[in-house]
């Protein structure tokens, strides 16, 4: 029986082939233009060596497969990715690792008669804890006296985002969403601060290079001239140059009202670790493959959950606390937690071309188990969210069983909410917040968090 | 390599208004002729400090390597 096959709305630009999904499995097919070089790229050991190291993804040839058009020379299985972020949700530190990710395959590449025709920050996925390459196609023969191409998309990508979010400020990442071909870079040396023209890294790749782009505009170009060539000592110049561009950039934390959260609870420490044990306890009940925890802080909770060998995505609106979430992953070298930066209240939505191309938070899930844990009061106080909203919003992301919070008035940290307005939340005590949420869920089991007010629900969603 | 580094930035400054015209490679994704012509510019810059970089770590290392063996031969002597 032949399956229907699903294009990736993401997997278009590229004619040397595309990536698509058959009964639920995602293939790539090359193209016969692709031919040469992939035979290349597994013959000079190129694809042996970055694999070795962790750098790209590895992947399958599938025998007996005639692609799914009639360009098809080969179809590959790639070794899925446990979830799809992008550069818009990575942390400064994990921007960086991406950058320095696309410059170390560049340097193997080339070592190995090859070189990167493109420098996009889409392609890099962070697998198993840490940066991987997943564009298998993205390698090209090397031919002697070539420029970068992929040099514009680079310093757009990479370059300049990570200069702006360590000279001005780290939420300027966030532009990232916008400029989907990486930031103009005629507006980062706008935004850059003088300063940043006595480093001779970003004079060049970033004020030089926008007034560069600038002057040449538009402009006709002349007939060929062969004579004027970079060698490959140049080539590497630029890649070593770049390298230590990234290398300088450093994101100086400063504390911020949710850094040090932890010290900052009505919690003691014997009712956070008979929380923790509590949430242990519904995790294992749930038993999922994947979990999104939101408004996950710096991923004290997500642990319980990566700890046990599952899929554990991170997300929290702060910045900061993604960035020592990651550290911390970096650090211990975990395999199972992403921290990604999402604001809940306004999450990723598709972008690109149709609005597919890269996809939307909501559609990248759903997780079988969510776990909202302290942030119930968050959205219903500070962002005046009614329970009905809330519960109809988490349904569309858990697949089977949420792990969800109720943090009620009395409450130290809901009066500090409430300290600076009015108090015009008289619907919001725990029956309004049972009855609401049985219109999408059933209540498993419920359990009040000791040394405190507030409850801990396990629900498993109902079929509404 | 402070000094180099200065060296670099200020010969950068003096010929940034000479670009000069030449042509862009070919691929999938538009290098754009700006940043085409500046990869060609910094070519012999950067080109020549990644030797001088190359150069020096060969150097380091080998004075490392000899100051190395000389602690080792003492530990040898005093064995």
């Amino acid at each position: 029986m032949t399956h229907p096959v699903e294009y990736n709305p993401g997997s278009f630009r590229d004619p040397c082939g595309f990536i698509f999904k058959r009964n639920g499995r995602l293939f790539r097919q090359i193209n016969k233009i692709y031919e040469e070089n992939y035979r290349l790229l597994i013959d000079s050991g190129l694809y042996r060596k970055l694999t070795d190291e962790g750098l790209l993804i590895s992947h399958e040839e599938v025998a007996d497969d005639s692609g799914v058009t009639d360009q098809a020379f080969k179809v590959i299985q790639p070794e899925p990715v446990e979830f799809i972020s992008y550069p818009y949700e990575f942390c400064f530190s994990q921007l960086k690792d991406a950058a320095l990710t696309t410059l170390a395959i560049q340097e193997t590449a080339l070592n190995h008669g090859m070189i990167l025709k493109d420098a996009s920050a889409y392609n890099i996925q962070f697998h198993h804890g840490k940066p991987v390459f997943i564009d298998t196609l993205s390698f090209d023969k090397y031919t002697d006296g070539q420029i970068w191409i992929a040099y514009r998309q680079f310093c757009q990508h990479f370059l300049a985002p990570l200069a702006l979010m360590s000279h001005v400020d780290t939420r300027i990442g966030h532009l990232q969403q916008i400029y989907i071909d990486g930031l103009p870079l005629d507006l980062t040396s706008r935004l850059l601060p003088a300063k940043t023209k006595l480093s001779f890294s970003l004079l060049t790749h970033i004020h030089l290079h926008a007034r560069s782009q600038k002057r040449y505009s538009g402009k006709q170009l002349k007939v060929p001239s062969h004579n004027r060539k970079m060698t490959l000592r140049a080539l590497l110049g630029l890649i070593d140059s770049l390298k230590s561009a990234v290398t300088n950039l450093r994101w100086k934390m400063t504390s911020t009202e949710w850094g040090d959260y932890y010290d900052n609870t009505n919690y003691s420490r014997t009712s956070f670790e008979q929380k923790k044990k509590l949430v242990e306890m519904f995790i294992t009940k749930a038993s999922p493959g994947t979990v999104f925890d939101i408004g996950a802080n710096m991923g004290e909770f997500s642990r319980v959950a990566s700890d046990m060998g599952i899929s554990t995505v991170s997300f929290d609106i702060d910045p900061v606390a993604v960035e020592k979430n990651y550290r911390l992953v970096r650090s211990r070298n975990e395999k199972h937690i992403l921290p990604l930066v999402l604001d809940l209240t306004n999450p990723t939505p598709g972008r690109g071309w149709q609005n597919t191309e890269r996809s939307s938070f909501i559609d990248r899930g759903p997780a079988d188990t969510v776990m909202a844990l302290a942030l119930i009061h968050h959205l219903a106080i500070s962002n005046n969210l009614p329970f009905e909203k809330i519960a109809g919003f988490l349904s569309g992301i858990v697949k089977e069983f949420l792990i969800i919070e109720f943090v009620p008035k009395e409450d130290s940290q809901v009066q500090r909410l409430l300290t600076s307005r009015e108090d015009i939340f008289d619907r919001y005590d725990k029956e309004m917040f049972e009855k609401t949420f049985s219109n999408y869920f059933n209540i498993v089991e419920s359990s009040a968090v000791s040394g405190s007010e507030r409850t801990l629900y396990l629900m498993k969603k109902n079929d509404r | 390599m402070h000094i180099l580094r200065r060296a670099a930035y200020l010969s950068t400054l003096a010929v940034l208004f000479i670009l000069i015209d030449s042509r862009p490679a070919y691929g999938y994704i538009d290098p754009s002729t700006g940043s085409y012509f500046l990869q060609i510019l910094l070519a012999g810059i950067l080109g020549a400090l990644f030797a001088l970089k190359v150069y020096w770590r060969k150097l380091k290392g080998a004075v490392s390597r000899m100051f190395s063996k000389g602690d080792n031969s003492q530990n040898d002597t005093s064995g």
